[in-house]
């Protein structure tokens, strides 16, 4: 059973999409959206797995923040995106405690995009000066704002 | 200043962000007990140009020249992870001989950067002449690029579709030469200089360790990654351009301390050698380019591309709106993750090891903070 198999396996247990994407089109195997109360869940999983974190960030649309996760194996080509919506109050559960390299990415996506990754024992501007914490630079204006449909493939 | 906490007596110490050793302009606030690190905090930032901003305020062809300036230390490698994502998105076909142009420039960079890290890291422990003998060799590399790139740092040679001129017999010439060169000396220069000086060895055996548990829960990827025993490199485990039909091993430690990381980047070297000289021996005739509309509209939906550098696992990440202008441009880089375990990795470490952890992790701080 090759890590992708395991994951897909480990992932019935979730109330989760999962599709099997073509790598040589989108350069990763598995695209799965989660809720944001699966996050940890899907991470502790990963986890055990013995994935690696690639990146967290994130994708300002209309009318929610997509929260992107992405990770891979360094013991198979098995590369994972997770893509889920932020709460009501623009919040998700960090991961920074499961895989301790997201402590950076959770900040730099809070400073970003103002998502909040509750239970962060450190939310702070990592790149930005102090001063700029609210500029929240990668959020569109209004007008150029898009909905998930219309930057989603066809296919 | 003087902090005292309980009945730990200790003292705060500014590394940086302007300090020989810290390669750029890193900042690490250390928490000291003596000789001590008790906590070292990195303060990044200081180099944040919002990369990712620009990526996605501009046509994808305007962003091209920004991804030589990233790391500027194996720019090529960047040039070929953002052309390599817009030839997916978009479906484009590249002949074979610009790709094997690719490769044969982009190990040649690999390799520079790998002499520059030589040089500077032996720098920071003291030892003055390796860097006299890497920038030679260094500096012969920079001249093979120049011909053919017309630029000595910062290259923009990569285009989708393939590159921006082709190159010639003088480059084959030289470039052959050069690897004949290089092999003379890895034993009468660096190795017996070098990897086999005992004071050498005594300073970095043992020192800086990496486990592999620590490296999966960081995201660590390149030869940092490669000295504690895990196999992975995306040319072999993702494999992009020509490299599947290229044979060449992956050098691996296995304790993840200075030594075992220093030997990696030495052998990677060698096997970039042997790469370059294989695709030289293939290289076809034909075409070096395939046109490509300059505003070519970018096909809806997401991809990713992963390439790499000398430093690790680079991936762009670009959504698309339809439009020639990306919607979302997200570049992993490498360092960034490398230089997240620094807190973990240099507790209760001596200060003169964390300017060995430092430059054992081969830090490029432009590209950490884009």
């Amino acid at each position: 059973m090759d890590v992708k198999d395991r994951l897909i396996a480990g992932l019935a247990n979730f109330q989760a999409t999962v599709n099997r994407v073509d790598h040589r089109k989108r350069g990763y195997h598995l695209e799965v959206t989660l809720t944001s109360t699966q996050v940890r869940d899907f991470a502790l999983l990963l986890r055990r797995l013995d994935f690696y974190l690639v990146f967290v960030s994130a994708i300002h649309l209309d009318p929610d923040l997509e929260i992107i996760y992405q990770f891979a194996s360094y013991h198979g080509p098995c590369r994972t995106l997770a893509r889920v919506f932020a709460d009501h109050d623009g919040a998700v559960p960090t991961i920074s405690d499961i895989f301790q390299g997201a402590n950076w990415h959770e900040r730099e996506t809070w400073e970003m995009f103002g998502v909040v990754f509750s239970g962060h024992p450190f939310l702070v501007p990592l790149l930005l000066p102090e001063e700029d914490a609210d500029l929240k630079p990668l959020l569109k204006q209004p007008a150029a704002l898009k909905t998930a449909e219309s930057v989603t493939s066809d296919q | 200043m003087e902090t005292t906490s309980g009945d730990r007596h200790s003292f705060i110490l500014n590394m940086g962000p302007q300090h020989p050793s810290t390669h750029g302009v890193l900042r690490v606030i250390l928490e000291m007990d003596g000789e001590h690190i008790l906590e070292p905090e990195p303060v990044i930032g200081y180099a944040h140009r919002i990369q990712e901003k620009m990526g996605e305020s501009r046509s994808w062809a305007g962003f091209l020249p920004n991804t030589g300036r990233l790391d500027y230390l194996s720019a090529l490698i960047y040039n070929h992870g953002y052309v390599g994502l817009i030839e997916r998105m978009t479906g484009t076909k590249v002949p074979l001989r610009a790709e094997y142009i690719r490769v044969i420039t982009s190990e040649l960079n690999r390799i520079s950067s790998h002499l520059l890290w030589l040089g500077a890291f032996l720098l920071d422990l003291g030892a003055f002449t390796p860097i006299m003998y890497a920038f030679d060799d260094r500096e012969q590399i920079l001249d093979i690029l120049e011909d053919v790139t017309g630029a000595r740092l910062t290259y923009c040679y990569f285009r989708v579709g393939g590159v921006c001129r082709d190159v010639d017999d003088r480059f084959v010439e030289k470039t052959r030469a050069f690897i004949k060169r290089l092999r003379g000396r890895f034993k009468p220069i660096y190795a017996d200089l070098v990897t086999d000086n005992i004071i050498f060895i005594k300073r970095v055996r043992d020192i800086v360790n990496i486990t592999p548990d620590m490296a999966m829960r960081y995201g660590v990827t390149g030869p940092a990654l490669r000295s504690t025993g895990i196999r992975y490199d995306v040319r072999k485990n993702e494999p992009y351009s020509v490299y599947p039909g290229l044979d060449f091993e992956i050098p691996v430690g296995s304790t993840g301390d200075c030594l075992e990381t220093y030997m990696v980047r030495v052998n990677e070297m060698e096997q970039s050698l042997r790469i370059i000289e294989q695709a030289l021996d293939r290289l076809p005739s034909g075409p070096f380019r395939v046109k490509v509309p300059r505003r070519l509209k970018l096909p809806r939906g997401d991809a990713s591309f992963s390439v790499e550098t000398a430093r690790g696992e680079l991936t762009y990440y670009m959504v698309s709106d339809g439009s020639d202008v990306p919607y979302r441009l997200k570049i992993r880089v490498p360092s960034f993750s490398n230089l997240s375990i620094l807190k973990e990795l240099c507790r209760n470490m001596l200060l003169s090891d964390l300017i060995m952890a430092l430059g054992s992790l081969d830090l490029v701080v432009p590209e950490i903070d884009r």
